[in-house]
């Protein structure tokens, strides 16, 4: 199975072909923003160095958020092209669980919790468990909370000890049952190739998971300087 | 209206038809058209979708750039999608993939920035990212083969100039703007009054039946040198007339009047900064032959009306595209494009989408001026 993953939802731009576990090609940046600038010509130069053509490829993976919103539309909206362009199907990944993976990886067991910085006061999390043989599985849907909140939060999922990891695990030191840390800078695309390879697209579509609503505020009597019916 | 400039804009081979690709998604409407640039006027626009956001915004009474975001982002695919398949045409048939590239809300503008970019570089064909003003401007051409060089008014939401169009990227902006765009200027005062959004036939439907000299409304920089447009002053003018009205709510005669007086007081104040710019345009640019208007704003009958009577006094044809061409479409993103192809004209991938983006860079800064919505 072939493969094309991106990822512009974090601090960075990640492009790569994937073929059945092994990486044929792969550029990175670190950027915090220039996605859109950046993210096609690297995946026309993936596609090159990899020596393969459209029709050679099985799949498009792209990180779905939460992340920044420009970023995850940025990866999104490349997304949409290449499938009209292509016809492949793209299957979409949390940022959260291809954080969890990577930990898993690198062989972390139990209770991970995955913290993901959302750039404002707060984080967004979702807490994983790793079975003996790396198996994941959610133990709660992300969400988005305060520092304060995740001492708490990990209490309600009955988490005594648990490892943290994503790129926000800085902002959770000194919260005593994350045991342990493993902080990751970036999503690495050939793990979102892997997890994409066991789904389909109707299962992981690519619909973005913002969490956060747009910050907007409807307008009092819609912005009407003489209501047409008096308040009291 | 034949003329040495106009098109059709060739084919690099004469056989084959040049598709176009246009892509719009700077503000609040997601559009997808294929143009064939080659065909006759009449003939070029093969097939156009547009989805308006309008219910999403409605409550908030203006553009969230966030929801407008996202909204982009969930109907772009199917859009596009609709329009090729409309159009009966493949990516590999097109010539060339548009997207307008700014100015506008950003978050809009990089979505279809990167879904054009993305189908240009699976086909290997030319990706142009489009001015939306550029789009505007060029309009007239897509729908009557307008010569150069002519001008325009482009009114709307989020821009109100007067810009002098030489050629494909040539404009020389006689005016802008100081602070309020005229649509948004509709859109303030119609949520003043409480007429809903969008603010223009709004505030056109109800100035129906009202007196439009009930309340004495300043006409912004009338008989002033200069092009330019000014509008905060007239809606802080209807806001003060609406606080010194007795306590209680407005009645459906004083909303009409309030909507009735702003209206005359905007079409009065447009119209005289035009005035102005005919007669030094027939002087400066004696060839032209013709008055354009185009952006949402060219949808005011009044404002239509006015123009129509003034293209007639001073000499020049009066063109107003299709109305469905005024407002925000991919169709003339599409063609812009295509005059851009015909001149050799093409951006790179690494394109970066433009919030802002002056059509003549060379203008001077209008005192005031930020509006950042295309």
């Amino acid at each position: 199975m072939r493969i094309l993953a991106f990822d512009t939802a974090g601090n960075g731009c990640s492009v790569c072909l994937w073929q059945d576990g092994q990486t044929l090609a792969l550029r990175t940046l670190s950027m915090s923003h220039g996605q859109a600038e950046q993210l096609i010509p690297m995946i026309a130069a993936v596609r090159e160095d990899s020596g393969l053509d459209w029709q050679d490829l099985d799949a498009i993976a792209v990180t779905i958020g939460p992340g920044s919103f420009t970023g995850l539309r940025v990866g999104l909206a490349a997304a949409q092209g290449l499938t009209l362009a292509t016809g492949l199907p793209v299957i979409g990944i949390t940022t959260l669980e291809a954080y969890a993976r990577q930990a898993a990886n690198a062989g972390y067991r139990g209770a991970i919790l995955v913290a993901v910085d959302a750039r404002r006061d707060d984080l967004y999390l979702q807490p994983f468990h790793a079975d003996d043989t790396g198996g994941l599985r959610p133990l709660a849907a992300p969400l988005a909370a305060p520092v304060e909140q995740v001492a708490p939060l990990l209490a309600d999922w009955g988490i005594t000890t648990a490892t943290v990891t994503g790129d926000a695990t800085a902002l959770l030191d000194g919260i005593a049952a994350l045991t342990a840390s493993h902080p990751q800078a970036a999503v690495d695309p050939a793990c979102l190739a892997g997890l994409a390879a066991g789904r389909s697209a109707a299962e992981a579509p690519a619909i973005p998971l913002y969490i956060r609503p747009p910050d907007a505020a409807i307008p009092q009597n819609g912005g009407q300087l003489r209501p047409d019916v008096p308040h009291d | 209206m034949a003329s040495p400039n106009s098109m059709s804009l060739a084919s690099p081979d004469a056989m084959t038809p040049c598709y176009i690709l246009g892509i719009e998604s700077s503000c609040d409407e997601t559009a997808a058209a294929v143009v064939r640039a080659d065909a006759p006027c009449g003939e070029r626009v093969v097939s156009e979708v547009v989805l308006s956001q309008l219910e999403d915004h409605r409550p908030y009474g203006g553009v969230v750039p966030e929801i407008a975001a996202r909204a982009h982002l969930s109907a772009l695919q199917a859009l596009v999608a609709e329009a090729m398949q409309r159009a009966g045409v493949g990516y590999g048939d097109l010539s060339a993939v548009a997207a307008t590239g700014g100015p506008g809300l950003i978050g809009g503008v990089i979505v279809g920035v990167m879904a054009a970019k993305a189908i240009a570089m699976v086909h290997d064909k030319p990706f142009l990212a489009v001015n939306h003003l550029e789009g505007h401007a060029l309009t007239p051409r897509l729908s009557h083969d307008v010569p150069f060089p002519y001008l325009l008014l482009l009114v709307s939401g989020g821009h109100c100039q007067l810009l002098v169009v030489e050629g494909v990227g040539q404009f020389r902006r006689l005016g802008t703007t100081i602070d309020d765009a005229a649509g948004e200027a509709f859109d303030k005062v119609a949520k003043m009054i409480g007429l809903g959004y969008p603010g223009g036939p709004a505030v056109q439907a109800a100035a129906v039946g009202g007196d439009p000299r009930r309340f004495d409304l300043p006409r912004p920089l009338k008989g002033r040198p200069g092009f330019d447009f000014s509008f905060s002053g007239l809606k802080a003018a209807v806001r003060r007339s609406i606080e010194q009205m007795p306590p209680g709510p407005l009645s459906a005669q004083d909303k009409s009047d309030l909507a009735a007086s702003f209206q005359a007081a905007l079409v009065d104040s447009t119209l005289d900064r035009v005035r102005r710019a005919v007669r030094h345009f027939r002087a400066n640019w004696p060839q032209g032959t013709a008055l354009v208007v185009a952006g949402g704003v060219a949808a005011n009958a009044p404002l239509r009306a006015e123009l129509t009577t003034l293209a007639a006094r001073e000499g020049l044809d009066f063109v107003a595209p299709p109305l469905k061409w005024c407002t925000d479409n991919a169709a003339m993103i599409a063609w812009a494009a295509a005059e851009r192809l015909a001149l050799g004209q093409s951006d790179p991938l690494d394109f970066k989408p433009r919030p802002r983006w002056p059509l003549d860079p060379d203008a001077p800064k209008a005192r005031g001026a930020g509006a950042v919505k295309a």
